[in-house]
């Protein structure tokens, strides 16, 4: 209950009001004209009414300044957030004004409640957001295709690592970006863009796009998808780049063995062709030149039939078709059964054909037939490509600290020249000077690569030198029985 | 051209392959002509400045110069600009408008080809040159 300004102001009027009427009071008692004045009880009835009045003000100011008092109270608690409303203390003289500022207290106190519980709903719902767009990203960036989201307004909505790799921009402080500040490929752009500008929601648009990345040219297959909102709206676009390179020149390769097939199918098929049609024309009056072209087309049919052997047998060992069957073989059989079979053509050129085996025990895990037909190979060709009169060798080494086994093949032919070297195992290649000297479907030396390295894990390699003759040797590793 | 001491035209037939070079001149000296043989483009080039053959029939793929590349030098030398070109190749489908201009190709026969066709087209060749002499 405490004294205020006008309060203390009320007591100094009373202190001087009653310090005045105690001397007058004393006059009056002694008896004196002035109380025989007509105006005496007027002027004593104003002082005790003065008097009486600042008693009564004084009075009503204490309680009136005692609600007021709880009153301001009563509000300055709601300052304090977290206390529960209180009641309104009990007051005299200010009800009516106590209840309205109870209620509209108890009305705020309860907005300020649902705005509170409004407010963590909605950081709920931030949160849920933010997960799902985080599930969302995590989702792009497992995706191996480069991805671009864009809104309606042709800026970056999102985007993974692969797109930044293959479009070179960063991702930090790439988002809402116009899509031709971050992309700096136009016609990319302009795809993206045509794209919302069609807004069609049905259909996908796929397009192939070259772009040159770390130097390096890449093909893609580009996809344009419209993005649609709940109001069938166009909200954005969706592009992904797939890297088909490697498809592109996989189809080219094919493409070109193909054209190189057929290409080397068509020689001996010509002259087939050829000579039948000259029988049928009777342009071989007598039998003598009959027989020869008998013979040439009977040469070139089986020339055929070789190459197409040799062309599916590489190609079953490329695309790992073919049925490898492995044991346990003993090397120097093979190549005795290999000489063997071609001494007849050695002799045909006066050719020495001996061999040289290691002496050592040992056995390679292989496919028998597969080592044959390299070494056939092998041999035959030095026996092609060597004239009359020389010497074709072939010997095994084995080094025991590799746990390998080298079969060389050595000629006293007429050598590679330098050139040629780093092409030999190469599909259909033939040495260009020697296209002369022997007939060959440029597959052999191929199909031994295959069988050695791609099915045996083991290498090939060759030494020459043009009129020195040449050796040709292949290293396999040696079982060591347990396969 | 000049006519040859036997009297019968002259024909350059040039291919690596023995067999088809063999099997073109059998079937061109039958048919009364006479022919050199060559196995690659510069063989051919040699005999073309030598001899002055009538008509030159050569394989698209031979070692050290191509047939194209042939027919393109020919062109350019003086004394065998004139003489017209039959060109046997399995790659048929390669040979661009741009490549045969600057050759006297007459015509392009694919592989697997048909000497009586060759034929023929020799004879037309030989035949309209004979029409049209130099």
């Amino acid at each position: 209950m405490g004294i205020g300004k006008s309060q203390s102001l009320i007591v100094c009027v009373l202190v001087t009001a009653a310090s005045a009427a105690v001397p007058l009071v004393g006059r009056l008692t002694t008896g004196s004209q002035i109380m025989r004045q007509a105006w005496m009880p007027y002027a004593l009835a104003g002082v005790l009414g003065i008097i009486a009045a600042g008693l009564f003000f004084l009075l009503i100011g204490a309680r009136l300044d005692g609600d007021v008092h709880r009153l301001r109270h009563y509000v300055q608690s709601f300052q304090d957030r977290d206390g529960p409303p209180v009641r309104c203390p009990p007051r005299r003289y200010f009800r009516a004004l106590g209840s309205a500022i109870e209620q509209s207290m108890s009305l705020m106190h309860q907005r300020v409640e649902q705005l509170t519980s409004q407010r963590r709903e909605l950081e709920i719902q931030v949160r849920v957001t933010d997960a799902e767009r985080q599930h969302a990203e995590a989702i792009l960036q497992s995706i191996s295709d480069a991805v671009l989201v864009t809104d309606a307004f042709n800026e970056l909505a999102m985007a993974n690592d692969a797109a930044a790799g293959a479009l070179r921009f960063e991702l930090d402080g790439a988002r809402h970006q116009p899509i031709d500040r971050i992309v700096r490929d136009p016609t990319l752009v302009k795809l993206v863009k045509d794209t919302r500008e069609a807004g069609n929601l049905v259909n996908r648009r796929h397009v192939e796009h070259a772009l040159g990345v770390n130097g390096q040219k890449h093909i893609y297959d580009v996809t344009l998808a419209c993005l649609g909102n709940t109001q069938s709206e166009v909200a954005g676009v969706v592009t992904i780049l797939h890297d088909i390179t490697r498809e592109k020149q996989i189809s080219e390769m094919k493409s070109d063995f193909v054209s190189s097939v057929s290409h080397e199918l068509r020689t001996p098929l010509s002259s087939i062709k050829a000579y039948v049609e000259m029988l049928v024309d009777g342009e071989a009056p007598d039998e003598e030149t009959r027989t020869e072209f008998y013979n040439i087309i009977q040469g070139e049919t089986n020339r055929l039939s070789r190459l197409i052997d040799n062309i599916l047998n590489i190609s079953r060992i490329e695309s790992g078709v073919v049925k490898i069957q492995r044991e346990h073989v003993a090397l120097p059989a093979v190549v005795k059964e290999v000489i063997d079979v071609m001494q007849p053509q050695a002799r045909a050129k006066n050719i020495e054909l001996d061999e040289q085996t290691s002496p050592l025990y040992y056995q390679i895990y292989a496919d028998k037939d597969m080592i044959y037909q390299a070494l056939l190979n092998l041999v035959g060709n030095a026996i092609k490509y060597t004239p009359e009169g020389g010497k074709v060798h072939v010997d095994t080494l084995v080094n025991d600290h590799s746990r390998t086994v080298t079969v060389n093949v050595n000629d006293s032919g007429v050598g590679v020249p330098a050139e040629a070297m780093p092409h030999l195992f190469e599909k259909f290649y033939r040495v260009a000077d020697h296209k002369k000297m022997a007939k060959g479907t440029g597959l052999g030396l191929n199909l031994v690569k295959h069988i050695v390295e791609t099915v045996h894990g083991g290498k090939v390699a060759v030494t020459s030198a043009v009129g020195k003759g040449s050796t040709f040797s292949f290293t396999l590793p040696i079982s060591d029985g347990t396969a | 051209m000049e006519p040859q001491a036997t009297g019968k035209p002259l024909v350059l037939v040039a291919d690596d392959e023995a067999h088809i070079l063999h099997v073109v001149s059998l079937k061109l000296r039958n048919a009364g002509y006479e022919v050199l043989t060559a196995h690659d483009g510069e063989e051919a080039m040699e005999l073309a400045l030598q001899h002055h053959p009538a008509l030159v029939i050569t394989d698209f793929q031979m070692p050290f110069m191509t047939g194209l590349e042939l027919c393109v030098k020919l062109k350019q030398t003086e004394s065998t600009r004139d003489i017209p070109a039959i060109m046997l190749t399995a790659r048929g489908f390669a040979m661009a408008e741009d490549d045969l201009n600057p050759t006297n190709i007459a015509a392009v026969l694919s592989k697997p080809f048909s000497p009586r066709d060759v034929l023929a087209k020799v004879q037309e060749l030989i035949e309209h040159q004979a029409g049209n002499p130099a």
